[in-house]
């Protein structure tokens, strides 16, 4: 599987993407901006010297001289020593030329054209400059003759500074985006402090401190859920790791009973010579308890398989009514001696594995028969509710059992009076076998005693649901 | 009667051993995979007893290359695992039955005859007789020193599966399972009780009592015994 890249790295390229996005636009903003500013300012003094050479030429008539002009104009251009000019009268003759650069063939090229006034950038071999070139035509005022004025400002000066300009500004730029990304890579690190002190907080839980429980309250609250969730998923494997724990030890206890009696009767038969009959006495007697514990781990096994792997059941569709009376059949004789009678009202069916629901129902069926007082009856009630889920109630006059006892009553190796254990009550797992498998099958179990009667009550899915349920397997 | 025995723990296989020798079989044993697998390859035996846990070569080879050798002799399995899967499996490989440790020798053993009967052929008997008790089981009928007896279905079903195995014990799981078809360990005596109402419409009118309870192990219906 691929492993999707670390979060610092993600974050940090986030901010470093979003800061070459935004940056470079401003830069381009101001660039632009300052741009526009100097050639306005070159374009203000173009107009200027335009208008003073206006000015200049309103006193003009054919008839001026020429060198009058020229001085004219050379006092025009005192105050813009960066400005030359160049000017063309009637029929494109050269009346004024200042130093500088050579504008005639600007000059000589506008005339061609229509334009009355353009304004543009132009370079000879060692210069820029910013060119105005115009036709003055006082048309209004008849005889006055018509020309092409050419001023050009030279902007070396500007571009040169809009260079040095543009080059700190990207410099800028490239160094705020490196600073960005940078501390976003630090706010990243910085942010994710918290959920390194979790984890240092959760690495010192051990086995034996499953109890401990992280503080929601002093996390961001971004990591709150986690920290509950994380806090509940330890609670489940705290009471897991404690049933589990138990449970070791009740097996140990369990087995401890059976075993310190074969120990004791064997020895205490070994210490002197006996009879063949007493040796024989004692080997069936040692039976007993061998089978006792054979029972016992058999059912501790099929508890752990019906845990671990609850899926594997074998469904089929089963007719309740059927089995409930194939039940009857084996536990009449029974019951008949105990003077119990065994009810059998409704029908239904339900999909599940035949085994494990016979001995369920088994297991209940004899402890209900158990408990019966003698002249009683044990009933058992079969019915499909309208959402298609069975229940099989089992119901039986007689001793009640006591309320505190009903939570655990299908707890494993739970008895409701302890000292009844040995008097082939079993283990005390037949109620949670029972459980287990009604688990298996999805379903509930369930008990109410009262007024003299208890009755278990298992509810199942119904036959369409529990078979979509092993669909899926 | 030949039976391979293949289980590697010590004690296990020198108790079947004898158990089984004293039953009246002929009992080779192999201690490990390999040898159980040689000599299931090379003899002939009517019946294997293969426990699935061997060090080197398990149980589920030595089933597989019998099978593929076109070997149909009948193998029971023993396994202290219980899982379905296995089961699955050991019957997938052809497996004939299976018992999961720890297991009464009683039933062991009432396992192995039944399987080494299922190969000889069983002529459809109408009538099934022990001593002077006799069945008729077209008519579902039972008479005892010419004395009709009635019974109930189920009682007939138990009288029958003891006088099919007459002479043999049968633990109270295997009765439970094969009368009433009831596959889980009841902690209760319903086959004590029901031997009981049995008993008192077939034995406790005659002198000679059919039915015997072999203390620890279960129910056997002598008729050798003394006569």
């Amino acid at each position: 599987m691929h492993r999707p890249p670390s979060l610092a790295l993600r974050l940090t390229l986030l901010f470093g993407i979003a800061a070459a996005l935004i940056f470079p636009c401003f830069g381009w903003v101001i660039n632009r901006s300052m741009e526009k500013h100097f050639e306005a300012e070159d374009v203000a003094e173009l107009q200027v010297i335009d208008h003073a050479v206006e000015e200049g030429l309103s006193g003009v008539h054919s008839g001026t001289d020429l060198t009058t002009l020229e001085r004219r104009f050379k006092d025009l251009l005192v105050g813009h020593h960066r400005a030359s000019m160049y000017l063309l009268g009637e029929g494109k003759r050269p009346i004024y030329e200042s130093p500088g650069p050579d504008l005639s063939t600007l000059a000589q090229a506008f005339s061609a054209n229509t334009d009355s006034h353009t304004v543009h950038q132009w370079k000879d071999a060692q210069h820029s400059y910013r060119v105005l070139i115009r036709r003055v035509s006082e048309d209004e005022i008849i005889g006055r003759p018509s020309y092409i004025i050419a001023i050009a400002v030279q902007i070396d000066y500007h571009l040169k500074f809009l260079d040095h300009f543009r080059e700190t500004l990207w410099i800028v730029i490239a160094g705020s985006i490196a600073i960005m990304t940078l501390m976003g890579w630090i706010a990243v690190r910085q942010g994710h402090a918290p959920l390194r002190d979790i984890v240092t907080q959760i690495r010192r839980i051990s086995a034996n401190e499953l109890n401990t429980r992280l503080s929601p309250e002093t996390v961001p609250r971004e990591l709150t859920d986690l920290a509950v969730s994380f806090n509940e998923m330890l609670a489940r494997v705290d009471q897991a790791f404690h049933r589990l724990s138990d449970f070791n030890a009740d097996i140990a206890h369990e087995l401890r009973t059976p075993i310190a009696n074969l120990m004791t009767q064997t020895q205490v038969a070994l210490s002197r010579e006996r009879t063949i009959d007493k040796y024989r006495e004692i080997l069936y007697s040692n039976m007993e308890e061998y089978e006792r514990m054979a029972q016992m781990v058999g059912d501790m096994l099929f508890l752990a398989q019906a845990e671990n792997s609850p899926r594997k059941i074998n469904s089929a569709d089963l007719d309740l009514a059927r089995e409930v009376h194939m039940l009857f059949d084996y536990y009449e004789g029974w019951a008949e001696e105990r003077d119990v009678t065994l009810v059998l009202e409704g029908a239904a069916t339900v999909s599940g594995d035949r085994l494990m629901l016979q001995r369920a129902l088994g297991n209940l069926l004899s402890n209900a028969i158990r408990h019966t007082a003698t002249g009683e009856t044990v009933r058992v009630g079969l019915g499909t509710s309208i959402d298609g889920t069975v229940s099989i109630v089992v119901e039986n006059t007689g001793a009640e059992i006591p309320a505190e006892a009903i939570p655990k009553l299908f707890e494993r190796f739970y008895r409701v009076d302890p000292s009844r254990q040995r008097d082939g009550n079993g283990a005390g797992l037949g109620l949670a076998i029972v459980k287990s498998i009604v688990d298996a099958h999805g379903g509930n179990i369930d008990v109410v005693s009262g007024a003299g009667r208890t009755r278990f009550r298992i509810i199942l899915p119904g036959p369409s649901t529990a078979v979509a349920d092993t669909g899926n397997e | 009667m030949k039976i391979l025995i293949v289980e590697d723990e010590v004690k296990m296989s020198d108790y079947l051993r004898q158990g089984l020798i004293e039953a009246g079989f002929v009992v080779d044993l192999a201690r490990n995979g390999l040898d159980g697998h040689h000599l299931a390859m090379t003899e002939r035996y009517d019946l294997l007893i293969l426990d699935v846990m061997l060090p080197d070569v398990d149980g589920w080879r030595i089933i597989k290359s019998l099978r593929e050798s076109g070997r149909q002799v009948p193998v029971l399995f023993l396994t202290a695992r219980d899982s379905v899967d296995d089961r699955v499996k050991g019957l997938e490989l052809g497996a004939d039955d299976y018992l999961v440790k720890p297991f009464a020798f009683a039933e062991l053993l009432a396992r192995v005859r039944t399987l080494l009967r299922r190969g000889t052929i069983t002529t459809t008997e109408t009538t099934l007789t022990a001593a002077d008790l006799e069945l008729d089981l077209m008519s579902r009928r039972v008479t005892r020193a010419g004395r009709r007896i009635p019974l109930t279905a189920k009682e007939f079903a138990l009288l029958e599966l003891l006088i099919r195995h007459r002479d043999e014990v049968l633990p109270r799981s295997l009765i439970a399972s094969q009368v009433w078809d009831m596959n889980f360990d009841s902690d209760t005596n319903v086959i004590d009780v029901a031997i009981r109402r049995l008993r008192s419409k077939i034995d406790d009118t005659f002198e000679r009592k059919l039915i015997q309870t072999v203390r620890g192990m279960g129910y056997m219906l002598e008729t050798t015994g003394k006569d």
